[in-house]
């Protein structure tokens, strides 16, 4: 080996071992979730851009406890054993403080037991399933938290519409995908009915790839049903409409979020489109932070409508930086205890967080901050009408 | 009642049709090659981005756009689409029976399973390196407003589906039963050795027999895209149903696949009108059963091999 070589090399080697030291300085966090596989890779890559968006503004200032946030993504490509395997090498290998995501519930169920015995907080951020922030046992501690859509809250709002627009819907249907996700939708939509003491007169399923529902549609029509509630994602959404279409019959309809997918719009078509009415934490009417955020990474968004996974992945790094600052480390333990007792509000693109979360609610978002929305000319729109703004407290049952 | 039960037959015939076209597929590779395509689904997924490609390109647009918007193209445009999707899952037929294929037909064992199925993955795989996850509303050529019959309503595409299965149907009964090519066809499955000593160029039939079973692919996407949006993973139930569909009609006769098809719509469809969560258990228990008492399928000819 030449000397010059030898020298090249021992800079080498010397920088290498300087660049260690230096990331060792930062502050890891994970995500994991579908970032290219299925239909809710859109949502992962804007929850993606959100928190990239939020860990620069926040180095920009300083960073957390005089150290710098760095992200690591890992793609679980919607698959659970993928998502299992992302967490362990995130925890395990990448020394992550703490993990954000996943896009899909199912993953999210199949891994938080590692979130919990490893000691590692979760700020889920596009999953909207009811039972991942659940503790494992009861009163057990819980590092699953997050600042999203909540299945159960969008179903209280639904179903505490329903109850109170007495004129109109008098005999109520439901309808749900055969998946895991209409089928838990389907399950807090039942025992929510019976709280709020309203009769079902017909449950019908459908397969998430069908095109053709009119065989469901018939029977509930023949039962003269007013209001169907639907619990499916975007696409078979449309479809449902679209065989509302052939058989002429168009009852109130009121979905799930997944109806705010663009494919959701362009499958019904415009007319279509504006019926069924669903809940969104936002409109496309957009705060003045917001639309900054949007100028931002708006053009690298794969579609528009997933703005608000930006938003919600923007503030659960806020609130993550928050919790740190005031635990004064990253341990896992301190985050968590500091997250569930947040002294100072948090200023956030979707809201101001007070006290967003306590020992036993790990939501950030409930069902007063979502907002009803109606498709109107291709854009999500604020929907509203005098049951809607007579909801009240009270009425949210769950 | 009539109304929902005329509805549920005519929309099970829409959605036969799908299953139709998919189970035609299957039956051509497997009466010349006793081969299978196991990844005829993702074919068909395929042949839907070629002809929604094609039609982006025609429109102006890049082809990994992911909205037609308010862009709808003309019947030229369409046309070329499809022969796109003809050409090029032709083209990628041949190239599976050339790698994937033909080293292992007609050798013992099952290699050819796991080729075939591996090439749908390598092409998924493409697929979403190129075009990404989501779905794509394609533009149908005929038109998306309900049409009324009796009172029963049924999209154009679907009964376009619908009429194009038939008629394709009756091509391939007529081309196997009545011409030479459908009897070197017959006779290269019967037995390859001796058809090839009698002057048939059995590589040839091979050849073709996946080419039209991939184009066949490419036109099943083609027309499914408007009905059930381009994703590449739509081939994926359409090809397990277009399967069961040929098990039940029989694989071995086109008429039997397309009834199997119509079949398999219809029964969907009557579930769906007494209770949908039971739809697969019924559907499948139809397989299983029509299997046990024939295993050729309800219009398959018996096996008899001669010794």
């Amino acid at each position: 080996m030449s000397i010059p070589t030898l020298f090249k090399r021992a800079i080498l080697t010397a920088s290498l071992v300087a660049a260690a030291t230096a990331s060792a300085q930062d502050i890891k966090l994970g995500y994991n979730g579908d970032l290219s596989a299925s239909p809710s890779a859109q949502s992962g890559q804007a929850a993606v851009l959100g928190m990239e968006a939020a860990i620069a503004d926040i180095n920009a200032a300083g960073g957390v406890l005089g150290r710098k946030l760095t992200l690591v993504t890992r793609d679980d490509t919607s698959a659970p054993p993928k998502s299992i395997q992302n967490m362990s090498e995130l925890v395990d290998n990448e020394k992550v403080s703490a993990v954000f995501g996943p896009t899909n519930s199912g993953n999210a169920m199949a891994w938080k037991h590692i979130a919990n015995q490893k000691k590692v907080p979760v700020i889920g951020n596009v999953g909207s399933g009811t039972d991942i922030t659940k503790p494992m046992s009861p009163g057990a501690d819980n590092y699953m938290f997050r600042v999203s859509m909540v299945d159960r809250e969008q179903v209280a709002a639904l179903m505490a519409y329903v109850k109170k627009n007495t004129s109109q819907s008098k005999v109520i249907g439901l309808m749900a995908e055969t998946t895991g996700y209409g089928q838990g939708g389907l399950k807090d939509m039942e025992e929510i009915a019976k709280l709020q003491d309203i009769k079902i007169a017909g449950s019908e399923r459908f397969g998430v790839g069908d095109t053709d529902m009119t065989s469901q549609l018939s029977k509930l029509k023949s039962a003269n049903v007013d209001t169907v509630v639907v619990w499916a994602q975007g696409t078979p959404i449309a479809q449902l409409v679209r065989s509302m279409e052939k058989i002429n019959y168009f009852p109130l309809v009121l979905t799930s979020w997944a109806a705010d997918n663009i494919t959701f719009y362009d499958a019904a078509g415009k007319t279509l489109a504006e019926k069924p009415i669903f809940m969104r934490t936002v409109s496309e009417t957009r705060t003045p932070a917001q639309q900054k955020l949007f100028d931002r990474i708006g053009s690298k968004l794969k579609a528009p409508g997933s703005f608000s996974f930006a938003l919600h992945g923007y503030d659960s790094v806020l609130l993550y930086a928050a919790a740190a600052k005031q635990a004064s480390s990253v341990d896992g333990n301190a985050v968590r205890l500091a997250l569930e007792d947040l002294k100072a509000p948090v200023q956030g693109v979707l809201k101001t967080y007070e006290k967003p979360f306590s020992k036993t609610n790990h939501e950030a978002l409930t069902a007063k901050d979502l907002v009803w929305i109606r498709w109107k000319d291709g854009k999500l729109m604020p929907y509203t009408d005098p049951i809607v703004s007579s909801l009240a407290g009270a009425d949210f049952k769950q | 009642m009539t109304e929902a039960l005329l509805q549920a037959v005519l929309s099970g015939l829409a959605v036969g049709g799908a299953y139709a076209l998919v189970a035609l597929g299957f039956s051509i590779t497997f009466t010349t090659t006793k081969t299978l395509n196991f990844s005829h689904g993702e074919f068909v997924s395929a042949g839907a981005f070629i002809g929604m490609s094609a039609l982006f390109l025609f429109l102006g647009l890049p082809v990994t756009s992911t909205t037609f918007g308010q862009a709808l193209p003309g019947a030229g445009a369409q046309l070329i689409a499809l022969a796109a999707a003809l050409g090029v899952m032709g083209l990628l037929g041949w190239l599976l029976y050339v790698i994937g294929v033909r080293p292992f037909a007609g050798r013992p064992g099952m290699a050819w399973v796991m080729s075939t199925l591996g090439f749908g993955v390598i092409l998924q795989s493409i697929g979403l390196a190129i075009w990404g996850p989501k779905p794509v509303v394609v533009p149908g050529p005929v038109g998306d407003s309900v049409i009324r019959l009796f009172g029963v309503g049924v999209r154009p595409q679907e009964l376009l589906t619908l009429g194009v299965a038939v008629v394709i149907m009756i091509v391939f009964d007529f081309v196997m039963n009545r011409t030479m090519v459908g009897k070197a066809m017959r006779a290269v499955a019967a037995n390859g050795n001796v058809a090839s000593l009698m002057g048939i160029n059995t590589n040839a039939v091979m050849i073709g027999a996946f080419v039209v079973s991939s184009a066949l692919a490419g036109l099943s996407g083609f027309l499914l895209a408007p009905i059930a949006q381009a994703s590449l993973f739509m081939g994926l139930t359409v090809g397990l149903k277009g399967f069961s569909g040929a098990m039940i009609g029989g694989l071995s006769n086109p008429r039997g696949c397309v009834i199997g098809g119509f079949v398999l719509g219809i029964l969907e469809s009557l579930v769906n009108l007494w209770s949908a969560q039971w739809r697969e258990v019924a559907v499948f228990a139809l397989v299983i059963l029509v299997l046990a008492f024939r295993p050729t399928g309800l219009f398959g000819k018996q096996m008899v091999e001669k010794v």
